[in-house]
């Protein structure tokens, strides 16, 4: 996923299918991630002058839902699955592995933009766990041995 | 309703109890006196059921549900200390311990080890009660030693976060925190500061601001409110982080704005080492602003103090007896005349103080020359302020208020008690409508937020007060000029709002007030508030500014806000006070303090800036603090701050408010009238025998209506009654300046206006420096960027009248082309707003 730059227009439109109300704070939020793959410190600046909420507050949601993410999407995006199959062949090591190679926690971006981390939940190759995907590539049965090997191949 | 449908009948542990219908389990309990174990629940916060200390048995309910969110309904029984419920309690708190640093609470030694361990405590990282600042004022260790758990049969789990000590005022350290969401609700219910949050969830869930802000660039006002209900360490106040716990309170009067919040000190021995805010419904209702809660213990508890008389002699400082120096000033003022003495003082004296000021100008010096610093403050409007002052409402207005009109006023950290009332009246439904230069704490929860062009003021409050007259004849559209075509459409729905209904107050900040302009803009005030029958409610910056008036502590007013040229009153003082008082000359005061004239004897009582007062050939000074440099007085004398003396104070609302003594002064140091009173005697006059600040209180009684009870004052919120009028000087320039090609920028500036005796807060509280910097200058974020000027650059800003450097700060909501500064008393910078062009400083 690309990121796309950040457009007041883009917010104004999506504010303009709602009323000022506390109760829309979720499904803004879905659209602002939708249109623009994260939530920007901007876009929750915005968000609370048109709610009138506190942007501490706003945050604390967002946070609160592993659908949200707060910085832009890398250039690559890693996919470390977590799904029961991954999970029991040791998917949680691999996932910490990897935040300690790129020193960032899932939904974040490296800071050089070169990769975004996520969990997720069966990528339905159960049978091949455990898992990562790298934008279209599927890593099966994978180690902490290969992991950098394979890290590298990206740029 | 019936009665018996108020009342419902339970029984808690086999007791048969009559409670009010509506109550939860838990407050029925509390009111029999009946224990059960709370964490997260607090009786000034809606329940949040998060701890699951409180768990009770019901008949006929399932499971064990929480009594603090569970409605007491008819018949119900309710076991709380069953043999079930007290093992599920243990297993919970042991649950919590195991992310808690809890080897004190288990640890077998305990009880030896708080013999033993008296000083190692200032560790980095809390491991265990003996090294926290909540021990021994701690409900969790509370609930741990009454449900008596002895062991933690679960892993324990540090979770190594980063202890936030980056914020001023108090640290954080969520290692202890048990996430009970009190300082949340807190910050969300009562304050509606909306600082905190719970951030993540499950095991990651921590509190804080959005990202990893710190709480100053979060919007926190540090009214400390979180860290009051914390039950844990986990929010601890820096200054008294291990003084423990107080042993006695002395409930008091804040005499940091004209607010007038009733604040609790916390006593240990004789140090005040904490004050809370106390419950007052008529004015702060529990709540305090920063000042109030953080700054007042550092303000007078400094090493710092001033404990002896000192005079400086050939360049050193020679400490000196109160003898001596009562004799030196005595002989000294005994040698001035009338004519070449001067008295200075900041109004935020006790009435007691400032009536004995000038009394002892009256009398002891036969001058009229006693003035407060409250004139440089207001300057030219000082008469059109007092003028609101006279239509003043009460602050309890705000309750009843439908549309609130705000002024100038940011209440952030001053008078964020009022910020509180604002967004309660919100929430049932009031607009706030704010008229402010720039970005500000209402600005997000205004209803509408006008921010006019600086130069601007007038000519929109003018088309206000046209909009709003009841008479209107011509167009509908205000035709003001340079306020802008969009904003006049603006203005013509606020002038509906406000004529819309009955209900409307005013309440008028400080933003505007060293404006140029600001007699023009306080007169479109009043006549707005006129127009639409609103009431008033200005909101001085000076505690006891009111006060200051009555006593007659400027030159042009006597005791009870009389003219001091009203032949007759001068005649009925005479007698009085048995003493020769002068008529006022026609040479004015104004002038006498500003003319440059070398008086003989000048008396500061508090810090005043050099460029505001006169050149004098002898120089006293009053104060708590040393002044600044330490030989800025000839003859120094140490005196008592609030905390240490009995005495009054006037708030802005003109309601009389009691200061009480919680400790001794230090040192030597005396109080401000009984100083006086020596020096007076000394002097050979009549009338200053008194031995208490209530005797002096008694003879104001006599002189001014209100006054008389000194323990329980009884003058309520009364506007303002004053005869005479303040000579002001007219200010430099009139008219607006516009900025042009030359000087592209409009620069505005405003005025420290926390002091407390004429020193900014920020020289004595190391946290006040962080909130209330003086001498950045603020730029529009785009600005700056074209002017190639990033944050904390410094900027050289010029104009025709200075140049001056200043760090930057980018701000996004500073209007494009305008510039806005923070000064100190004493500084200017010529025009205000001015018309300047900014450059990058070469490095
Ligand atoms: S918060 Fe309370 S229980 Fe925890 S370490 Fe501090 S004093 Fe002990
Ligand atoms: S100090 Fe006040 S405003 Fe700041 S977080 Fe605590 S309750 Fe909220
Ligand atoms: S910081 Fe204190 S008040 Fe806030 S959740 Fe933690 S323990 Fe409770
Ligand atoms: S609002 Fe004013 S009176 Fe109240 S605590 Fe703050 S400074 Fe003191
Ligand atoms: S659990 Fe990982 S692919 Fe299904
Ligand atoms: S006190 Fe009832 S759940 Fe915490």
């Amino acid at each position: 996923m690309k990121e796309r730059s950040v457009t007041n227009k883009d917010l104004i439109h999506i504010f303009s299918g709602f009323k000022s109300e506390e109760g829309n704070l979720i499904p803004i939020l879905q659209r602002v991630q939708e249109k623009r793959g994260y939530i920007s410190e901007e876009a929750i600046k915005r968000i609370s002058r048109f709610l009138k909420i506190s942007e501490n507050q706003i945050f604390g949601v967002a946070s609160f839902y592993s659908q949200f993410r707060f910085d832009a999407p890398g250039r690559n995006s890693i996919k470390v699955c977590l799904g029961t199959a991954c999970h029991v062949r040791g998917g949680q090591i691999l996932c910490e592995a990897v935040e300690r190679e790129l020193d960032i926690s899932p939904g974040q971006t490296t800071k050089d933009k070169r990769f975004d981390l996520e969990r997720v939940a069966c990528l339905g190759c159960c049978a091949l766990a455990p898992v990562i995907q790298i934008n279209d590539d599927i890593y099966s049965r994978m180690t902490v041995i290969r992991l950098k090997e394979i890290l590298d191949k990206y740029e | 309703m019936s009665k018996q449908n108020e009342k419902v009948t339970i029984n808690i542990d086999n007791q048969v109890l009559e409670v009010k219908r509506g109550l939860t389990i838990l407050q029925a309990a509390e009111r029999n006196n009946i224990y059960i174990p709370t964490l997260c629940a607090h009786q000034d916060l809606t329940p949040f059921g998060g701890c699951r200390m409180c768990i009770v048995e019901v008949e006929g309910m399932r499971g064990f549900p929480t009594a603090c969110t569970t409605p007491v309904e008819e018949g119900m029984v309710i076991r709380t200390h069953t043999a079930q419920v007290q093992a599920e309690r243990k297993e919970i708190l042991q649950l919590i311990l195991s992310e808690h640093t809890s080897s004190c609470l288990i640890c077998d030694e305990k009880d030896e080890c708080k013999e033993y361990m008296g000083t190692i405590r200032k560790a980095g990282v809390i491991t265990g009660c003996r090294y926290c600042p909540n021990d021994g004022q701690c409900e969790l260790q509370e609930v741990v030693e009454r449900l008596e758990v002895k062991e933690i049969d679960y892993p324990v789990y540090y979770r190594h976060l980063r202890v936030e000590k980056d914020d001023p005022f108090y640290d954080r350290d969520y290692n202890l925190c048990i996430l009970c969401g009190r300082c949340i609700r807190m910050c969300q219910e009562i304050r509606t500061a909306n600082t905190l949050a719970f951030k993540q969830r499950g095991r990651y869930t921590v509190i804080g601001p959005a990202y990893d802000r710190t709480h100053l660039e979060a919007g926190c006002e540090f009214c400390g409110a979180c860290v009051s209900v914390c039950p844990t360490g986990a929010l601890s106040e820096k200054v008294r982080k291990w003084d423990g716990k107080a042993d006695r309170e002395e409930i008091t009067t804040c005499p940091l704005c004209g607010v007038g919040c009733q604040i609790s000190l916390q006593v240990k021995g004789e140090e005040v080492i904490g004050s809370l805010p106390a419950e007052d419904p008529m004015v702060n209702n529990g709540q305090l602003c920063v000042k109030g809660r953080f700054c007042v213990t550092e303000l007078v508890g400094n090493y710092q103090r001033l404990r002896r008389p000192y005079k400086v002699q050939n360049g050193t400082k020679v400490d000196i007896f109160w003898e001596e120096a009562i004799e030196l000033a005595a002989e000294k003022l005994s040698a001035c005349s009338g004519e070449d003495f001067g008295m200075l003082i900041p109004p935020n004296f006790c009435n007691e103080d400032l009536y004995l000021a000038q009394k002892f100008a009256r009398v002891a010096l036969g001058s009229h020359n006693i003035d407060t610093t409250a004139r440089s403050f207001y300057e030219s409007g000082f008469n059109t302020y007092l003028d609101l002052m006279r239509m003043g409402a009460p602050l309890s207005d705000l309750q009843e208020a439908s549309v609130i009109l705000c002024i100038g006023l940011d209440t952030r950290f001053g008078r964020s008690v009022v910020g509180v009332e604002l967004r309660k009246a919100i929430a049932r439904g009031a607009k706030i409508i704010s008229i402010h230069p720039r970005h500000h704490s209402l600005s997000v929860i205004a209803d509408k937020w006008i921010q006019p062009v600086p130069g601007t003021e007038v000519s929109l409050l003018h088309s206000l007060v046209r909009l709003t007259e009841k008479k209107r004849t011509g167009t509908t559209r205000s035709k003001s000029k340079g306020i802008g075509e969009s904003l006049g459409d603006e203005l013509a729905t606020v002038a509906k709002t406000l004529k819309g209904t009955s209900a409307v107050v005013i309440l008028v900040g400080s933003e505007f007030l060293p404006y140029d302009q600001s007699p023009q803009i306080l007169e479109a005030i009043e006549r707005l508030a006129r127009n639409i029958g609103a009431g008033v409610l200005p909101l001085p910056a000076q505690s006891n500014l009111f006060g200051s008036i009555l006593m007659g502590a400027y030159p042009e007013l006597l005791p009870g806000g009389f003219s001091s040229t009203d032949k007759k009153r001068i005649a009925g003082l005479r007698k009085k006070w048995n003493a020769d008082i002068p008529h006022l000359s026609s040479r004015s005061n104004k002038e006498i303090f500003s003319s440059g004239k070398r008086l003989k004897m000048l008396y500061l009582m508090g810090e005043v800036p050099p460029n505001l007062r006169p050149p004098s050939e002898f120089l006293i000074v009053q104060n708590i603090y040393p002044p600044v440099p330490w030989d800025g007085g000839d003859l120094v004398l140490p005196s008592a701050a609030f905390t240490e003396v009995d005495g009054t104070f006037i708030n802005g609302e003109g309601r009389i408010q009691r200061v009480r003594k919680a400790v001794d002064p230090p040192g030597e140091a005396l109080p401000d009238w009984e100083i006086l009173c020596r020096i007076a005697k000394k002097m050979g006059a009549k009338g200053f025998d008194f031995s208490s600040a209530r005797e002096i209180h008694e003879e104001i009684s006599s002189l001014v209506k209100g006054f008389g009870d000194f323990d329980n004052p009884a003058r309520k919120a009364t506007s303002l009654t004053c005869e005479g009028e303040l000579t002001v000087s007219q200010r430099r320039s009139s008219g607006t300046k516009k900025a042009d090609k030359k000087l592209p920028f409009l620069l505005t500036t405003s005025m420290v206006e926390h002091t407390y005796r004429g020193f900014p807060l920020s020289t004595w509280v190391e946290g006040a420096s962080a909130l209330f910097a003086p001498g950045v200058v603020d730029i529009n974020s785009e600005d700056a960027k074209k002017a190639g000027i990033s944050e904390r650059d410094e900027v050289v800003v010029t104009s025709s009248h200075f140049e001056k450097t200043w760090p930057a700060r980018m701000v996004s909501e500073q209007p494009k082309g305008t510039l806005h500064v923070t000064l100190l008393r004493g500084e200017s910078v010529g025009p205000n707003p001015h018309p300047v062009k900014i450059r990058k400083k070469n490095v």
